[in-house]
């Protein structure tokens, strides 16, 4: 169940400069998600969903207001401390999976971990757990090549995992996918929610998508709707 | 995995543009080296083992004039001096050769191993050299060259003097600098010529190194204010001189070298750019996992850095294998003498290598550093 709030945003306005034109992607939008929530974040293009989003992941900076994620206002941290917090904090799940074609599964899980002062035998540990998790640990000396889309998206999943953030983002992470791999992928993020209670936001255009979540908001041009 | 790992896999990601850009590195650098070791050997030429003890004393006004025989004997009179023997270049072409690579000269035999005691030759041929006026002793690059032997002639017509020689071989020296040169007596040269009682230059042997600087003085105070004034030199200072009769070589050949390294810094810093260019996305994601811009940096200066680094080993490397294995004399005609890649010519190398490394690396890192999680996101594969 929904514990405190993990994430607590105020005010939070995101304008954007286009040649002359200021635009609004974000318009004083607050927004409090609960520890372990499954949140589905919809909403059509251009409604700032993604910028939500990237505000709240620390790789995007807000105009005005806040955004603190486990007490720490995201927005106030500098370029080093936001990549230390990124790094220990959120996993990133993309559309286009985005891993590092020369890197086995294996070695693409293990990315994050080569910041971390653990030794070579805990960083394998934590990188077979990851990849059992998401049921590849029979791929982990396959490059991205090698596998599927639906794979590919579950060495992404266990990339995020294997730091164990508190908070997980996902941006549209089955708009690559076809309808069983999309399945998968969505009954891997619910059930990080549901027994290893971690927070997980999903950005998603896709009703079916957001099913899968525990609650849904709804984005229209830059607020909650 | 390692962070080195990374950086590897990274490097050959592409391997067609890790093994052109490492060759084009190479051959530069290969390049740059030669032109080095050549700018060396012209401007610093190699000397005899026995020049520490050699004078030359030529001409104050210039060494195409003459010196009187006379002054000899006020030379072997002044303390210190062992042993003097004219020296004069006949400036001959070998048979009916258009140019000939080796030189020849008029000296005294007599006085051949007191100044030239490192042309090594078996004490009969010496004999043989002295006893014979129309004697000579050739090296023994010039003697292989032609495939010359004991009691050959060689007939030689001069592009200075005003006659043709016919010489007799009658020895065959190695062990000098440059064994290369025909020697034959000076007297010949004379009778030949019609130039009795000149010399193109003396040749004086001190007796100690203690005596260089003090024989030198002396024999240039010795014909001062006379018909035939003198300047009186180290052999090396002697080699030097013609140096600056190559005129502005030095500086040519450093114009070469700055548009070779000049080039390799552009195509590396181009290369470099493309790699990082085309793997946006793939940085951004780095960042998006926690990696901070130093990190980022430190990947593309290793990339960048290491490229040129196996570039330099090749190139350098190359070089100095090449040139030690090679008789670049011979390649040379006798044009370069040693052709050595010097520790300092190889350091100066590996230094261009890794300035090459690190300012290929600095744009692309900038623009690493100035791109945006999101923005580099946005970006294409």
């Amino acid at each position: 169940m929904p514990g405190a709030p993990i994430v607590v945003i105020r005010e939070l306005s995101k304008v954007y400069r286009q040649g002359e034109i200021n635009v609004t992607a974000l318009n004083s939008i607050s927004l409090d998600i609960q520890a372990g929530e499954f949140l589905a974040l919809m909403g059509p293009s251009g409604s700032g969903k993604s910028t939500l989003l990237h505000i709240i992941a620390g790789i995007d900076r807000p105009t005005s207001g806040s955004c603190e994620v486990q007490g720490v206002d995201v927005t106030r941290l500098n370029e080093t401390e936001l990549a230390d917090w990124r790094n220990q904090n959120i996993g990133f799940v993309f559309q286009t999976f985005n891993l590092i074609p020369v890197l086995t599964a294996f070695e693409n899980v293990e990315l994050p971990l080569l910041l971390t002062r653990l030794s070579g035998r805990e960083r394998r540990r934590q990188v077979q757990t990851a990849l059992e998790l998401v049921g590849l640990a029979d791929r982990q000396k396959h490059l991205p090549r090698q596998l599927s889309g639906g794979q590919e998206q579950r060495v992404a999943i266990a990339r995020a995992l294997v730091t164990d953030p508190s908070l997980v983002v996902a941006d549209e992470p089955t708009g690559n996918l076809d309808s069983h791999s999309a399945q998968e992928v969505l009954a891997i993020l619910r059930t990080l929610s549901q027994t290893a209670n971690k927070t997980v936001i999903l950005v998603t255009h896709d009703p079916k998508a957001a099913a899968f979540g525990s609650r849904t908001v709804h984005l229209e041009k830059g607020e909650l709707a | 995995m390692s962070i080195e790992t990374f950086i590897i896999r990274n490097a050959l990601r592409n391997k067609r543009r890790a093994a052109l850009t490492v060759l084009s590195v190479a051959v530069s650098l290969f390049l740059l080296v030669t032109l080095l070791v050549a700018m060396r050997e012209l401007t610093q030429p190699p000397e005899d083992v026995g020049a520490a003890l050699r004078i030359a004393v030529r001409s104050r006004i210039s060494i195409a004039n003459l010196l009187p025989a006379r002054q000899r004997a006020v030379i072997e009179r002044i303390p210190g001096v062992e042993a003097v023997s004219p020296f004069s270049f006949f400036g001959g072409k070998y048979r009916d050769e258009e140019l000939t690579m080796f030189a020849q000269f008029g000296m005294d035999p007599k006085q051949l191993r007191p100044i030239f005691g490192e042309a090594k030759m078996p004490a009969e041929q010496y004999a043989a050299f002295e006893a014979d006026q129309r004697a000579c002793i050739v090296g023994k690059i010039t003697a292989d060259k032609y495939g010359l032997k004991i009691g050959d002639r060689m007939p030689f017509t001069s592009t200075l003097y005003p006659c043709d020689i016919q010489l007799i071989i009658a020895g065959i020296y190695s062990g000098t600098i440059d064994d290369r040169n025909v020697l034959f007596h000076h007297k010949y040269l004379e009778e030949a010529s019609g130039t009795e009682g000149q010399t193109g230059l003396w040749w004086v042997k001190a007796a100690s190194i203690a005596d260089m600087g003090p024989v030198t003085s002396a024999i240039n105070r010795a014909f001062a204010n006379s018909s035939a004034e003198v300047r009186a030199e180290t052999e090396r200072a002697f080699q030097l001189s013609f140096v600056s009769m190559l005129g502005n070589i030095k500086l040519f050949i450093t114009a070469i070298c700055s548009v070779v390294v000049f080039t390799l810094v552009l195509v590396s810093v181009s290369t470099m750019s493309m790699a990082v260019r085309e793997r946006f996305r793939e940085l951004a994601i780095l960042k998006a996992l926690g990696f901070r811009r130093r990190e980022l940096f430190v990947f593309i200066l290793a990339e960048s850095f290491g490229l040129a680094a196996v570039g330099a080993l090749v190139g350098i490397g190359g070089a100095l294998v090449l040139f030690t294995q090679m008789d670049m004399s011979r390649v040379t005609q006798g044009i370069m003498l040693t052709f050595e890649v010097t520790p300092r010519i190889m350091g100066l190398a590996g230094l261009v290598a890794a300035g090459l490394g690190i300012s290929a690396s600095i744009a692309p890192a900038i623009s690493v550093a100035r791109m945006s999680v999101v923005d580099g996101l946005k970006t294409l594969d």
